[in-house]
C-alpha cells in the first residue's frame, strides 16, 4: 500500500493574542493526502484553512500534534532540514502581487527556486525557467519584465512556475483564484489540472469557491472553527452531506445556472469567536438540528454510508438532515 | 414610467501626460438600460469592464479626472447630470440608495451606528430625532439584526463583515429609496453570510417596490437573484436580456465565455482561448471592443456594431449576434 505524501494527526495551532486570551485557529485535526491526490480544503473565512495550510508547511508553529511528510515526521525538525524539505514542498498564495518580489525580474523569480534547491549550471538553469515559463503559458517576452507590469493572472501563473520548479511532491494551494476574474480563474484551474496530470504532485486546494473545489479536487474536508467536520470523497460529500454544517455551507452555494432549483438552509446567526469557543460540538450554536447533548459532548468522525467522515452526534439516528424549504 | 433611463452615457477619464498632451480613457462607451420599479437588473463583467463607474456616474459621483461627456441619466424623468450639486443631495441618499462593496470603510467610525442612520433620516425628512429614532431601529430590525436597541449603540469597529453590510443596508433604507445601487453588496462575504443578505435583499424588494441595480462578478447571485442581466465589457454593454433568456441563449461571444468559464459549465481541457487583455480604453479599436479576443471575429468587426435584437427583450452588442453559429471560430492570436 502506497503511503501518504502528507499525514497530519490531532493537529492544533493557537496564537496568544494578549490579557492571557487565546485564539483556537486549528484543533485537533487529522488529515492525509496521498500521492497525487487533490484534498480540497473549504470553509468560511476565519475557520483555520490558511493557518492550516501554513502550518503544514511549517511556515508557522503547531502548538500539538504531529506533521508526517513523505513518511518522515517533521513536526520536530530544526529550521535548516526544514529549509532542505521545501523543495518538496511548495505553496502558492493567494494575492500573487504580495507574493512575489516587486524588484525582481519575472526569469530571477522563477530561477529562484532552482538556484536555492537544485545544483544546475547557469545555462542549464536559464533553460529550465524558460521551459517553466512555456509550461504555464507564460510568453517569453514577459520574463524580462517586473512583477508590476503583469496582469494577476500572468503574475499566478508565475507563482505556479516557482512552485512547480523543484518538482514538488506536495503543493499548497491557499486560495490561487479567488483574486483573478472569472475568465483568467478558469485558465489557471486548467493549468493545474495539467500540472497534476503531468507531476503526479499531491494538491492541498483551499479556497471558499465552492464550485472551484468540486472541480478540481478529489476529496473534499470541510472545516469549521477549525475542526475538520466532514471528509470525504467530492462526489459523495457533495451529492450526500452529512453533517449540518456541510448541508448548509453547500446549499449556500448559488450555481451560475438559473434553471438550477436552489433550497436553501441559511443559517442563523454568525461563526462564534475562536477566542471562545463553544463548548460540546462547535457547531451547536449555529445548528438547526442540535439537540442539548451537542452542547455538552465533542462528537467523533464516524462513517457514514455515503463513505465521508463526518463528525456529529445525530447521524446514528439519523437526525443530521436538515429539513429544506423550497426556494423561490 | 420608467423609474431609471440611461441613454448612451459616456464617461471619460481625461489628464495630461508627462509631455503635456491630453489623453483620454474612454471608460464608459455609449452605456444604456432602464430599469422599472420592482425589478433587479444584475451587472456582470471583468474587473475595469466598467460596472463601478456606470453606477458612480448615475448617481454623480464621479471626480475628475473622470467626467461624463455625453449621454444622460434620467431618474422618474428628470436628468441627473446637469443637475446642481444642492439638488442632486436631495435625491441621493433620499430617492436614490447606494451600498457599497467595502462595508466597514463607509460607516463613520467616530459615531455610532444608531446616530449615523438618525442623521440620514434627519436631513432628508426632518421631523423630530425621536421618529428618526424609531425609524432606525424599525429599519435595523427589518435587516434582521439582532436586538436594534442594543446595535444602534454600538460602534463600526465592534461589526462583523456581515452585520456592517447590514448597517449600511439599514442605512439605504431610512429614507424609502425607489432606487437602490448595490455595488458588489456580498463580494468579500461569506457564502452562508451572502445567502443571508441576499435574501433579505429580495424581501426587502419585494415589500417596498424598490427597483435595484445589483453589481457583481459573480454570475451565481445574477442567476438566483436578479431579472435581468447586463454584461459589460470594455466600457460598454455587449449583451441585455432577461436572465433567463441571456443563460439560456448567450447570444454574444464574451457572454458565452463568461457563462462557459463558470465551474459548473468549465469542461477540463476544452477551455477556448478564454481570458486575455482588457482592451486599452486610451486606445480602443474601431468597432467592437472585443475584436482582440473574440474567437469569431472577422473584418466585419472593425466597423461599428449596432445593438441587435435576437429575441424579444434580448439585445446583443455583435454583428453576429443571433448567428454565431454559421460563423465558424477561428483561432486568433494562436
Amino acid at each position: 500500500m502506497t503511503q501518504p505524501v502528507l499525514k497530519i494527526r490531532n493537529l492544533s495551532k493557537r496564537f496568544p493574542v494578549g490579557g492571557g486570551r487565546v485564539v483556537h485557529a486549528v484543533n485537533c485535526v487529522d488529515l492525509s493526502i496521498m500521492p497525487g491526490e487533490t484534498l480540497g480544503m473549504v470553509g468560511e473565512s476565519g475557520s483555520g484553512k490558511s493557518t492550516l495550510g501554513r502550518v503544514i508547511l511549517r511556515l508557522l508553529e503547531p502548538s500539538e500534534g504531529s506533521i508526517e511528510f513523505d513518511g518522515q515526521d517533521i513536526t520536530q525538525l530544526p529550521k535548516g532540514q526544514i529549509r532542505r524539505l521545501r523543495r518538496d514542498m511548495q505553496m502558492v498564495f493567494q494575492d500573487p502581487w504580495s507574493a512575489l518580489n516587486p524588484r525582481m525580474r519575472i526569469r530571477d523569480l522563477i530561477a529562484e527556486p532552482i538556484k536555492l534547491h537544485v545544483d544546475l549550471s547557469r545555462s542549464e538553469r536559464d533553460d529550465r525557467t524558460e521551459d517553466l515559463a512555456r509550461r504555464v503559458n507564460l510568453g517569453s517576452t514577459y520574463l524580462n519584465r517586473y512583477p508590476a507590469n503583469l496582469s494577476g493572472g500572468q503574475l499566478q501563473r508565475a507563482c505556479i512556475a516557482r512552485a512547480i520548479a523543484t518538482d514538488p511532491k506536495l503543493i499548497v494551494l491557499d486560495e490561487p483564484t479567488s483574486s483573478l476574474d472569472l475568465s483568467v480563474r478558469a485558465g489557471i484551474l486548467e493549468l493545474l489540472a495539467e500540472i497534476r496530470e503531468e507531476t503526479k504532485a499531491a494538491m492541498l486546494f483551499i479556497s471558499h469557491d465552492l464550485g472551484t473545489v468540486r472541480m478540481i479536487s478529489d476529496r473534499i474536508a470541510v472545516l469549521y472553527l477549525g475542526e475538520v467536520v466532514e471528509q470525504g470523497q467530492t462526489e459523495a460529500l457533495f451529492e450526500t452531506p452529512a453533517h449540518p454544517y456541510t448541508q448548509a455551507l453547500l446549499s449556500a452555494h448559488l450555481p451560475a445556472d438559473p434553471a438550477f432549483k436552489v433550497s436553501r438552509l441559511v443559517l442563523e446567526g454568525e461563526v462564534p469567536s475562536p477566542i471562545a469557543l463553544p463548548t460540546g460540538c462547535k457547531f451547536h450554536t449555529r445548528c438547526p438540528v442540535a439537540i442539548a447533548r451537542c452542547a455538552r459532548e465533542v462528537p467523533q468522525a464516524i462513517q457514514v454510508p455515503s463513505g465521508q467522515q463526518a463528525g456529529c452526534l445525530r447521524i446514528p439516528n439519523g437526525g443530521n438532515i436538515i429539513e429544506r424549504k423550497e426556494d423561490v | 414610467m420608467t423609474l431609471l433611463k440611461v441613454e448612451d452615457l459616456h464617461t471619460h477619464f481625461i489628464s495630461r501626460d508627462l509631455d503635456n498632451q491630453i489623453c483620454i480613457a474612454k471608460a464608459l462607451n455609449g452605456v444604456s438600460f432602464s430599469l422599472e420599479a420592482g425589478r433587479v437588473l444584475g451587472i456582470v463583467g471583468e474587473t475595469g469592464a466598467g460596472k463601478s463607474l456606470t453606477a458612480q456616474s448615475i448617481v454623480g459621483l464621479l471626480r475628475p479626472p473622470a467626467k461624463i461627456v455625453a449621454g444622460s441619466v434620467r431618474f422618474e424623468g428628470r436628468e441627473l447630470t446637469d443637475m446642481p450639486d444642492a439638488e442632486l443631495n436631495r435625491i441621493r441618499g433620499n430617492n436614490i440608495a447606494m451600498v457599497v462593496q467595502n462595508p466597514r470603510t463607509s460607516l463613520d467610525p467616530l459615531t455610532r451606528v444608531g446616530d449615523q442612520l438618525v442623521r440620514l433620516h434627519q436631513i432628508h425628512s426632518g421631523g423630530p430625532k425621536t421618529a428618526s429614532h424609531k425609524r432606525a431601529l424599525e429599519m435595523m430590525e427589518a435587516v434582521g439584526l439582532p436586538d436594534p436597541e442594543s446595535r444602534a449603540k454600538s460602534w463600526p469597529h465592534e461589526l462583523s463583515g456581515g452585520m456592517a453590510q447590514r448597517v449600511l443596508l439599514a442605512m439605504a433604507l431610512m429614507n424609502s429609496p425607489k432606487l437602490l445601487i448595490a455595488d458588489e453588496p456580498t463580494t468579500g462575504l461569506d457564502v452562508t453570510v451572502q445567502a443571508q443578505i441576499l435574501d433579505l435583499l429580495r424581501s426587502l424588494v419585494a415589500r417596498f417596490d424598490m427597483a435595484t441595480l445589483i453589481i457583481t462578478h459573480d454570475l451565481g447571485v445574477v442567476a438566483h437573484f436578479c431579472n435581468d442581466i447586463a454584461v459589460m465589457f470594455g466600457g460598454s454593454i455587449v449583451e441585455t436580456g432577461s436572465v433567463r433568456d441571456v443563460f439560456a441563449a448567450p447570444a454574444h461571444p464574451y457572454t458565452r465565455d463568461l457563462i462557459a468559464a463558470t465551474p459548473e459549465r468549465f469542461q477540463m481541457g476544452r477551455a477556448k482561448a478564454l481570458g486575455g487583455q482588457p482592451p486599452d480604453l486610451y486606445n480602443l479599436p474601431s468597432g467592437c471592443v472585443l475584436q482582440s479576443r473574440c474567437a469569431y471575429a472577422t473584418e466585419l468587426c472593425q466597423t461599428t456594431v449596432r445593438n441587435a435584437e435576437v429575441a424579444e427583450g434580448h439585445f446583443a452588442l455583435c454583428h453576429y449576434a443571433g448567428r454565431l453559429e454559421e460563423q465558424p471560430a477561428v483561432k486568433i492570436n494562436a
